[in-house]
């Protein structure tokens, strides 16, 4: 059985800037979805489609915070508004620049295996694997990281306490040397994006 | 019968989970362990795609049957196992279970959560589940019952929410997917046969040769690649003509092939890892991709019955790579089935 949480969340609030080595994907225009709710109104949660979301009570909210060495920034999550991303084939510009990782707070209604596709200045366009294990109560299939493991579920009339919600660090590859302009997220409901940063490739800087 | 009745080796159950598997899975696998055996080389042995048409009914623990009125011996075809659904009596109902423990077989028991206090759906939402049952006092009061689905449970049971539980009329409820089916005292009795021959390469790879020939099987019923064809095309017409019932089915009714993909797909590769067998291993993995397929079917379909029409299109984007992911799946086995035939299942 899975029997894996941990009391403290293992991200860390950001302390320093990071310079340029890292773009962090402005993602409030797309968010479609909530995921976190307050213990007191639950019934706003949709992060899957029986109404379960994730404690606000256990997660960041409105802040920088640092995952794996990479900096994001958490959503305002509790208040009954949008919070994450829903992939619903969403188009998304980004900075141009040469990265080599697209690191995500990401969680799945079940374990998902879909695609990014990634557009670039020149033309190009890639299909990178996006992989994201279960929000509920589940083990890394994928081998993410936990960003968060939480200590209660809740439920649309009730917090329920022994199941674990996971909100994951996965990040998805970007092997062309080229100059990245834009990202479309995949058409699948089950994957929900809470925030997405961007890794320069070595020796390239905005 | 008065008094204690507990099946003789019984203190605790143990519990199996993948977060794939729905209470059908994780009942069996305590059962399997209870006699010695393997849970994922057991129910990870076989690997079909079966629809019935009219037959789904909206409860976690359905199963298309290919044998008619056994669940368990249509889960494990390979096996000597079967299992027969029973309906205890009005007056006094424990009694069927206390004749089972009896007879040294573990009952396991159709329940409404509504009516389990270890349940997060308690007081909340109607939706059927199945537990084990594994000890009966009377004079307590309770029942001993194991439910190895997250937050988990083993322990006592006040006779009374058994009883509600296992009664309920299970009514309709919006919200949930496995209600509207009356639990009516139903209890899966069980016969394993254990114990089972070992998993061999040899028989591994025959009952992939099975599981390959199902696909390939061209029969009357809805069944294979071709059912899967099938069941993908009804799926995108019942959402294009708006029709909420049919797109509905499809999330209740993709959990159990889910489930199974994910368990065969992990047998072969813990397997393929076990025998130094890369190529069986990456067969797994394939099968693995075809469970992650059904997820989108399944979410896009539980959507979907709000506004099937909105929907139709996803459910033709994802109905379609499921398929694809079936048809890679099947060329991976096939391959991987060359490597089993000198019995070592080795590689180089």
């Amino acid at each position: 059985m899975v029997n894996h949480v941990s009391p403290a969340p293992r991200a860390t609030a950001v302390r320093d800037d990071h310079g340029s080595r890292f773009h962090l994907v402005d993602l409030d225009l797309h968010r479609d979805n909530v995921g976190v709710t307050s213990s007191s109104a639950t019934g706003y949660g949709a992060f899957n489609v029986w109404g379960n979301s994730l404690p606000a009570e256990e997660l960041p909210s409105g802040r920088a915070i640092q995952v794996e060495d990479v900096p994001f920034t958490f959503p305002a999550t509790g208040g009954g508004r949008p919070d994450n991303v829903r992939c619903a084939g969403q188009h998304i510009t980004v900075e141009p620049g040469q990265y080599d990782w697209l690191y995500l707070l990401t969680a799945a209604e079940r374990r998902v295996e879909d695609e990014i596709a990634f557009h670039y200045a020149d033309g190009a366009v890639d299909f990178e694997p996006l992989r994201v294990s279960d929000f509920w109560a589940a083990p890394a299939v994928f081998g993410e990281t936990s960003a968060f493991t939480t200590l209660t579920m809740h439920y649309p009339y009730h917090v329920q306490a022994n199941v674990s919600a996971m909100v994951w660090c996965q990040r998805v590859p970007l092997v062309r040397g080229a100059a990245l302009a834009a990202m479309r997220l995949p058409r699948n409901p089950a994957v929900h994006i809470f925030a997405a940063t961007f890794v320069l490739r070595k020796g390239h800087h905005r | 019968m008065t008094g204690v009745q507990q099946a003789p080796t019984d203190r605790v159950i143990q519990h199996w989970y993948r977060d794939h598997v729905s209470c059908l899975q994780s009942t069996l696998a305590s059962l399997l362990i209870r006699e010695g055996e393997d849970p994922l080389g057991a129910l990870g042995l076989s690997w079909e795609f079966r629809h019935l048409p009219g037959d789904v009914r909206p409860e976690e623990f359905y199963w298309p049957c290919a044998r008619d009125g056994d669940l368990v011996g249509s889960l494990l075809p390979y096996h000597r196992a079967g299992s027969v659904w029973r309906t205890a009596p009005d007056t006094d109902p424990l009694v069927a279970l206390e004749t089972a423990l009896a007879g040294n077989r573990l009952p396991i028991v159709a329940v409404d959560n509504y009516h389990l206090p270890f349940r997060p759906a308690y007081q909340d939402v109607h939706s059927a589940h199945l537990i084990i049952v594994y000890g009966i006092d009377r004079v307590a009061g309770e029942v001993l019952v194991s439910d190895a689905m997250p937050p988990a449970y083993h322990g006592p049971l006040a006779i009374a929410d058994l009883l509600r539980s296992w009664t309920s009329v299970n009514p309709r409820e919006q919200e949930a997917f496995f209600s509207g089916v009356h639990i009516d005292g139903r209890w899966l009795d069980v016969t394993l046969g254990t114990p089972f021959p070992p998993l061999t390469p040899a028989r591994l790879g025959e009952a992939m040769a099975a599981n390959l020939a199902r696909f390939d099987s061209d029969g009357p019923d809805r069944a294979g690649l071709r059912g899967l064809a099938e069941f993908g095309t009804e799926l995108v017409a019942a959402a294009r003509n708006g029709d909420r019932a049919t797109v509905e089915e499809a999330y209740p009714f993709g959990w159990g092939m889910q489930a199974q993909a994910a368990l065969h797909g992990e047998l072969l590769r813990d397997r393929g890892v076990q025998w130094r067998n890369p190529v069986l291993a990456e067969a797994g993995r394939r099968v693995e991709q075809v469970a992650h397929a059904w997820t989108p079917v399944r979410v896009c379909a539980a959507y979907g019955r709000a506004d099937p029409r909105a929907w139709a299109g996803d459910l033709a984007h994802r109905t379609a790579r499921l398929r694809r992911a079936h048809e890679e799946a099947l060329a991976a086995i096939e391959q991987a089935m060359a490597t089993l035939n000198d019995g070592s299942g080795e590689i180089g």
